[in-house]
């Protein structure tokens, strides 16, 4: 995951494509090394160029990408640009570069043309990495083991009640939704009293924005597994809601899974929320 | 490792994570540890001087813990300040970013106590040999 400082690309390995991120300062670093790397991965898939923040592309590293394209295209396979300024389109234009490269607005887009793309689904791709990531939460933080339950779609006016919930949106540039984590007080205050070495008997200021930094949490390690697949799921704050035996219903429109999860303490509910 | 007596200035928005972050540091021998909300509270205390450390989450409000670390590294009277970053969500564009703008270590949440320990360790053997240099 670390990234070299003098570099001024990097490369991320994905199934089926990479991901080559250029730099805003590509013109003060040898293009030298950008060619060799280049040269290696041609029969890797299809590659996906991110341009964000550059305003022009060096010609030197602009003839290496050319010779990467060919390269792709004799294995019918093809490079994408991305996040392609007016700036850079102009640039590309006055290079007579414009048409020989596919350009897609962003990886989800590029993704979907490339037929790489997830589906929009609440399927098991969706949830499987909040899943995950609740468990590794409560284990790490709070060396609680969590069993996740059967995965059910929520029936139109179930309502899921407990003391105090976590609420995070998920925003992206196609789709939006939300996570909800529904605790409990009794299993919410064994939680927090482990992450904090200290027995809580009440949810109290102290203690109440705990929900949002477990649901903030889960929702950064899903966050980061989803965008791997190209979801392109934008950075959220999460928020808090309060309440002896409160209920939440109706934060977007769509179809809601829930996912109960068994510790010994008791149980709690994430659900989650997708509509396009 | 850092010495204990360190001033160690932990930041973030949720009160919860500075309570998790203070009690670890204790846990690890340090004592002179303060907080703040946000980076602009957090730059504040800064500027107030003998601050050793520098334990920032990300994702905040008003000012992030990525603005604060261009200020801190922007101004010459404090520019050699450790600097850790607290983050849930790790991706290469955003470690990226960071790294240029000059943390010297991040921290993946969620985490355990050695996690902490092993990165401040990592981030004391960097910033010892920039002292040096």
């Amino acid at each position: 995951m670390a990234a070299d400082m003098s570099t001024s690309f990097t490369i991320e390995k994905f199934e089926g494509y990479l991901v080559i991120k250029l730099d805003s300062k590509i013109e003060q670093v040898s293009v030298k090394e950008f060619e060799t790397q280049m040269g290696s991965i041609s029969s890797n898939g299809f590659v996906i160029v991110n341009c964000d923040s550059l305003q022009i592309i060096p010609r030197d590293w602009l003839r290496v990408l050319l010779k990467l394209h060919l390269n792709l295209k004799k294995e019918n396979k093809f490079l994408k640009l991305i996040h392609i300024n007016s700036s850079l389109m102009n640039f590309l234009k006055k290079e007579g570069v414009d048409a020989t490269f596919r350009i897609s607005k962003d990886l989800r887009d590029a993704l979907i043309e490339t037929g790489l793309s997830p589906k929009r689904t609440l399927d098991t791709d969706f949830i499987n990495p909040f899943l995950n990531a609740t468990i590794n939460t409560l284990k790490i933080q709070a060396q609680i083991s969590a069993e996740a339950g059967q995965v059910y779609v929520k029936k139109p006016k179930e309502l899921i009640q407990g003391d105090i919930s976590g609420v995070i949106g998920i925003v992206s540039d196609s789709f939006n939704g939300s996570v909800v984590i529904t605790f409990p007080e009794k299993v919410f205050l064994k939680i927090i009293s482990n992450m904090l070495g200290e027995e809580y008997s009440k949810i109290d200021n102290e203690i109440v924005d705990g929900a949002g930094e477990l649901t903030n949490m889960i929702f950064g390690q899903a966050k980061v597994v989803l965008n791997e697949k190209g979801y392109g799921i934008k950075t959220a704050i999460p928020s808090v809601v309060c309440g002896k035996d409160h209920s939440l219903s109706g934060l977007t429109k769509g179809p809601v899974v829930i996912v109960p999860f068994t510790t010994e303490f008791g149980q709690f509910f994430v659900e989650i929320c997708l509509s396009n | 490792m850092f010495d204990p007596k360190t001033k160690v200035l932990v930041v973030d928005d949720m009160l919860t994570m500075r309570k998790i972050v203070t009690k670890i540091l204790r846990e690890l021998g340090f004592t002179d540890i303060s907080e703040a909300q946000d980076g602009n509270e957090a730059w504040e205390k800064v500027k107030l001087g003998n601050v050793g450390l520098i334990i920032s989450d990300w994702n905040m409000p008003n000012c992030t813990g990525l603005e604060l670390l261009k200020k801190v590294r922007a101004d010459q009277d404090y520019s050699k300040i450790p600097f850790l970053l607290v983050t849930a969500e790790a991706e290469q564009g955003q470690v990226s970013e960071a790294i240029r703008s000059g943390v010297d270590q991040y921290v993946v949440k969620p985490f355990s106590k050695e996690g902490l320990k092993a990165k401040l360790e990592l981030t004391h053997k960097k910033t010892s040999a920039r002292k040096l240099a």
